[in-house]
């Protein structure tokens, strides 16, 4: 038999399952199925090149004459699922009907016989536009004087209930009371206060969005999708969106997926190819292209943040007063009101005078949605900013400053929520270390300054619904998982996995993973807000001890003892408490034969299976009657941290900065395999570089100047610091309800780069940045500025 | 069909000789394109910026890649791959520049196939290869229905995108003239993400110096500030005749920044490009200066 | 719909096997690997020649297949993900690349792996800012390139070593 220890996978850094295929190229991606449709029709689609205008009229009768133009749909059309809200088309990528509100916003689409004759109709298509005035500019777009993002007589008309009384952009808001930050100012002996300002940025996962849809014989679809949540997200809105597919009607299937990064959670492409699959009864391929993906598919949201904190003498912050506001790009009345990006004020101190105002408005800018971290590293962007400017105040170091305020495990938060995990501390000190904080820059005469600075960062976890899994256990005694949570390269089915073969003490190699696909795996809602190690993750172990539990059952009545005298490790039965071995699991599953058919028990071929559904406690309510000051004893889940230390160098003369080294630490609780953990600081660590110094979205005339990726600019091999020079380290705090106490973590990775940055470019140069990104152009900008100071 | 981006054009030519080549290229006329490495070309037909009737490439006359040192000067071919540029022995001292600007393009893979007549001849304001070759006085070989004709490779270019060639002429080689003794050429490129960017600006500095260390001869060039990519006599001149000095250099760059017409795109502001030119004018003089003086 | 009498004869070498294409000139090389050849592991990711997820071998070097005409392939010997292996052996890369942890969503990894090769080809004993300076035209989003630096070094260091080869 084998040692039980070898058999506990959690903690080691066991290979990843799909690795093999992937180093080979044997991996499947949705486009790669491409071939397998000599058939195959390509959809395309026209967009607005105005950043606001009204439709006059649209004349498709050209695109349509074109020889292997098969359909042509555009917004007027009667089957486009919800084009009486005109704004839909926002999330869902639907042509729009009575106006266009950002420059990328689909006008018409075609389904051709190639890729070439489409994209010909389209230029055959002729839209008459009237243009109307356009907000891209967040600030402007707040306030009852703004520019409206759209038509109010169409907002009313579709049902929206028109302009907010906050003004025609405001979306919504959420408000936060705790204690009584006035008279805290009062009693105050320091107090600081900065406007601060986060871009807008692309996630920029190499392969694009798109699916293939195939028409069924019973006229329904099968959808191959790189797609979010096959249950929760795609199935779900194509049910709600086409009431002539039944459940029955719709599969989808999403293959090896490349990253996301929040990017799909929304279902962009799937509308619309499934109504050119349903129009043509053929099988459609859609695919965005790359500039698609930056003007059509959706950003993060931006985040002004106008922050104050009051502080004691010794350190104590006693106040917090924030105005906050998330700019949620081309979109009317969604789920935005401030709320996701003020949770960052909230999770990280322990501030026990907090107001809160945060709203959310709209512009005439690529749609907003999830981009890693929700909003956070955009909101405490400003946190730890003005924290550095106390501290300066208070003449502490920026550690201490942190430490001192840090919420602690098992005290409250301004929420009212009780924190049962939080890892912060050993972070923080761990990069302070790793940089040698204390130990300042060797400057010299040539134009780059060099300095080093810290920062820390937490993110909350959404409870967002459940997921299920479904646990097989084959006649030859072999482990099959079936999940259908998103597997975007993240690793999380290596670490499910993990948890399977430990639960069921066998060798890995024995443990099989089928994902993601409706027909066959169980409901599971969508990979976001690092939930799925932790909600698919208690949902396996659940259905795995539902099948150990039948396996004692049956190996119990096999041998005539009690089901709870047996226990089950490596493939095989036990008596309890013993190495006496009952029966090899194989042999519970009786072969049987034509003529002499089993009446009970297992049968040879057939598997046991387990279910398990894990569903997190939902929030209590924070809004309505009795609500009035915003807080609960459950807004989130739990809360998962990170701390970052940079030293960089600043070009005087160009504005430009390098990173020279860097320490990244994970709260991640306990890590389930910890390479994979470090996968994701990595990652984490590089994309939020790059959206701190370089990369993010630029508009002229209402339209984004740098739709590609030469000029939205990621960083590169040649931006990331030497190997020796990046470190890292996993410091865990165990989470209670966490499976084998694990949590997600790749998000809080990404929050404390960019003011870790901010922070060392002061100690290098002096100036205090207030706008990520830091391009080298506003550094220079703010050195200029200085030196003007100076000068008078 | 199979999820194929095609261009649409009708006809491929592959002449093995140059007389074929231009013999095709005249019957093509203006729907025709030639094609070099393809790294600009090929993005540009898929992107529908190009519709062409007829490709006709280069790839199959060997001659067009050879590299000949000859008595007044060094010649390469158009097909020079930018790879191989980069690592040519034979550019050496006041030629390294040349080296320099075609390691600056983009990435490995780019460099493996794109060329040095390519990235002249997409007449990119950008182009890295370019002011190297400008201070380096290079001229353009060309060969069309009419016969050979040779122009200073500043005076190759009419816009961006645009140079002299006629429909039926290609460019054949450039020459490198020989360089003086005590000459000193530096091309810098700025971009934020080293060669992966395509430049912001590009400075290309040539100083040849007499015994007394005075300035004969001085060219600068730059990249990314102009429709085309600009020479600056009026800093140039300012320059001639004198000893460098800190001093004059910064004024030679205050000089240049000044005579440049950038505009604003998505790698920069004109502000900052102006600001640029005159950090990397002085700089690349300074370095410049200081070759000069070593060889 | 396509006119075959515009269509070119291209002789070359896939994979180690010979090739004679006869195909539409006006398609780059990806697109005839993945949809004529089927040899969907060289990957789309953009489409203005930057993301490096299409990069293969040609005659042992890099180049991006979305920037070529399939003319241009004429005669050359071309390597894609699909023949760095030996069917179940691993290239000594890819090995790497595996036991690195080097691979999350896997999108770029073809691309990189190739890269990777072609930078040993070039120089067998690549250090550090050599792997970083052949690997920047190759962008990846998930891993933040450290653990792909990472394998580049230790697949050197194991054919440095000896037994392993590098004859692609």
């Amino acid at each position: 038999m084998s040692d039980c220890e070898n058999t506990n996978y959690i903690g080691k850094s066991v290979q990843r399952v799909d690795a093999f295929e992937k180093a080979t190229g044997k991996a499947k991606y949705f486009e790669d199925y491409q071939i397998q449709y000599r058939d195959l029709l390509h959809v395309k689609v026209l967009r607005s090149p105005h950043a606001h205008a009204k439709i006059i009229s649209i004349d498709v009768s050209a695109a349509e004459a074109l020889p292997g133009v098969i359909t042509v749909v555009k917004g007027s059309d009667t089957d486009i699922p919800w084009s009486d809200l005109p704004y839909a088309s926002a999330y869902y990528g639907n042509p729009a009907r009575y106006e266009v509100i950002w420059a990328g916003q689909a006008v018409v689409a075609v389904a051709a016989e190639s890729i070439e004759i489409a994209e010909e109709a389209l230029e055959l298509v002729k839209v008459e536009y009237e243009m109307l005035p356009y907000v891209t500019d967040q600030r402007l777009a707040m306030g009852v004087d703004a520019i409206p993002v759209t038509s109010p007589e169409l907002e009313i008309a579709a049902g929206y209930g028109g302009p907010q009384p906050e003004g025609p952009n405001v979306m919504g808001s959420y408000k936060l009371r705790h204690g009584d930050v006035d008279k805290a100012f009062e009693e105050a002996d320091v107090i600081v206060e900065e406007e601060y300002q986060a871009g807008k940025k692309s996630t920029s996962q190499i392969e694009c969005n798109g699916s293939i849809v195939e028409y069924q014989q019973d006229g329904g679809v099968k959808i191959i999708t790189n797609g979010c949540g096959v249950h929760g997200v795609i199935k779900n809105h194509i049910l709600t969106m086409y009431p002539q597919l039944t459940s029955s009607k719709v599969r989808v299937i999403q293959p090896v997926t490349g990253g996301s990064f929040g990017n799909r959670l929304f279902p962009l492409v799937e509308p619309l190819a499934v109504l050119m699959a349903l129009r043509t009864k053929r099988t459609v391929s859609y695919v965005l292209t790359r500039k698609e993906m930056y003007t059509s598919s959706p950003s993060n949201w931006p985040v002004y943040t106008k922050l104050k904190l009051g502080a004691k003498k010794d350190g104590t912050i006693i106040a917090e007063k924030l105005e906050l506001v998330e700019d949620a790009g081309a979109q009317i009345r969604g789920y935005f009101d401030g709320r996701l990006s003020s949770s960052g004020l909230m999770c990280v101190y322990n501030i026990p005078n907090v107001h809160c105002d945060s709203y959310a408005v709209s512009t005439n800018t690529v749609p907003c949605a999830p981009y890693r971290g929700l909003g956070c590293a955009e909101s405490e962007w400003a946190m730890e900013n003005l924290l550095d400017v106390l501290a300066e105040k208070l003449d502490m170091d920026p550690l201490e400053i942190r430490l001192k305020n840090m919420i602690k495990n098992g005290e409250t938060n301004a929420y009212g929520e009780k924190v049962t995990s939080i890892g912060l501390g050993k972070c923080l000190k761990a990069v302070a270390d790793g940089i040698k904080i204390d130990e300042p820059c060797q400057q010299d005469d040539g134009p780059w300054k060099y300095g080093k600075g810290i920062a820390a960062a937490g993110k909350q976890n959404t409870p967002l619904g459940r997921a299920e899994a479904d646990c097989l256990v084959h006649s030859d005694g072999s482990i099959e998982i079936l999940v259908s949570c998103d597997e975007q390269g993240m690793g999380v089915q290596s670490a499910l996995r993990q948890m399977a073969a430990t639960e069921f003490k066998i060798d890995i190699a024995r443990v099989k993973m089928t994902r993601a696909d409706t027909a066959i795996t169980p409901f599971d809602n969508f990979g976001a807000s690092s939930r799925t190690t932790y909600t698919t993750g208690n949902a396996v172990i659940i259905a795995c001890q539902d099948a150990i539990d039948q396996l004692k059952e049956a190996a119990g009545r096999e041998v005539g003892l009690a089901k709870k005298q047996i226990t089950i490790k490596d493939g095989k039965a036990y008596i309890v408490g013993s190495n006496t071995e009952v029966i090899d699991i194989a042999d519970l599953f009786k072969p049987f034969d034509f003529f002499t058919q089993q009446t009970w028990g297992l049968l040879k071929g057939t598997p046991v299976r387990g279910r398990g559904v894990f569903c997190p406690a939902p929030a209590v309510p924070w809004f309505g009657p009795g609500h009035e000051d915003g807080r609960t004893p459950r807004m989130w889940n739990w809360y998962q941290f990170s701390a970052f230390g940079a030293e960089v160098a600043v070009n005087e003369e160009t504005g430009q900065i390098k990173i020279l080294k860097l320490m990244s630490t994970a709260d991640s609780g306990n890590p389930i395999n910890p390479k994979l953990v470090e996968g994701q600081i990595d990652g984490g660590v590089i994309m939020a570089l790059g959206f701190s110094i370089m990369d993010h979205h630029m508009y002229q005339d209402g339209k984004m100047m740098n739709p590609n990726m030469s000029d939205y600019r990621l960083p590169t091999t040649l931006e990331t610091p030497l190997q020796k020079n990046f470190m890292r380290a996993i410091l865990p705090d165990p989470l209670p309800d966490g499976p084998f106490n694990a949590k997600g973590m790749a998000e809080s990775i990404m929050i404390p780069v960019g003011p870790a940055i901010a922070s060392a470019i002061y100690q290098a140069i002096g100036v205090r940045p207030t706008e990520m990104p830091m391009t080298a152009e506003s550094i220079l900008k703010l050195i200029k500025d200085k030196e003007a100071n100076n000068a008078k | 069909m199979l999820g194929v981006q095609k261009m649409k054009f009708n006809s491929y030519h592959e002449p093995e000789t140059i007389e074929e080549c231009i013999q095709i290229l005249d019957e093509q006329g203006a729907d025709a394109k030639i094609l070099a490495g393809g790294t600009d070309l090929v993005i540009r037909m898929r992107s529908r910026v190009f519709k062409l009737k007829a490709v006709v490439s280069l790839n199959a006359i060997p001659e067009l890649s050879e590299v000949t040192l000859k008595e007044d000067g060094l010649y390469i071919g158009a097909m020079a791959r930018l790879m191989d540029v980069s690592k040519l022995e034979l550019l050496t001292d006041a030629w390294e520049i040349v080296k320099t600007g075609a390691g600056n393009v983009s990435s490995m893979q780019v460099r493996n196939i794109a060329t040095l007549g390519g990235n002249t001849c997409n007449a990119s304001p950008s182009a890295d290869t370019v002011p190297s070759l400008v201070v380096s006085g290079a001229i353009a070989n060309i060969i069309g229905k009419n016969g050979p004709r040779s122009v200073l490779l500043e005076d190759f270019f009419t816009g961006p995108g645009k140079t002299v060639l006629a429909k039926d002429e290609i460019l054949v080689s450039f020459k490198l003239p020989n360089y003086a003794d005590k000459t000193g050429a530096v091309y810098k490129k700025y971009s934020i993400r080293g060669d992966t960017d395509i430049a912001i600006i590009g400075v290309a500095g040539k100083i040849t110096l007499n015994a007394q260390g005075e300035v004969v001869d001085v060219k600068i060039a730059l990249g990314g500030v102009a429709p085309t990519v600009m020479r600056v006599p009026k800093a140039e001149a300012f320059l001639t005749g004198k000893k460098l000095t800190d001093q004059l250099i910064e004024e030679a760059a205050v000089i240049a920044s000044e005579s440049c017409t950038p505009i604003t795109d998505a790698r920069a502001t004109k502000e900052y490009r102006t600001e640029m030119v005159r950090v990397w004018v002085r700089h690349v003089l300074t370095d410049a200066a200081q070759e000069a003086q070593k060889n | 719909m396509q006119n075959k009498s515009n269509f070119i004869k291209v002789d070359c070498e896939v994979n180690g096997k010979p090739v004679s294409l006869h195909v539409s000139p006006d398609q780059t090389v990806v697109d005839v690997l993945r949809n004529e050849l089927g040899l969907t592991g060289t990957k789309k990711g953009c489409d203005d020649g930057n993301c490096g997820a299409c990069t293969i071998l040609l005659d042992g070097k890099a180049a991006k297949s979305c920037s070529m005409l399939i003319g241009q392939v004429r005669n050359k010997k071309i390597t894609t993900i699909e023949g760095v292996s030996n069917g179940e052996i691993l290239h000594p890369m890819q090995q790497a690349f595996i036991d690195t942890f080097a691979i999350q969503c896997g999108f770029c990894t073809p691309g990189m792996i190739l890269s990777g090769i072609a930078i040993l080809n070039e120089n067998p004993d690549a250090d550090e800012e050599e792997i970083r300076e052949g690997l920047h035209g190759n962008l990846c989003r998930c891993t933040g390139y450290v653990k792909i630096v990472e394998a580049v070094e230790i697949a050197r260091d194991r054919m440095n070593a000896g037994g392993a080869k590098n004859e692609i």
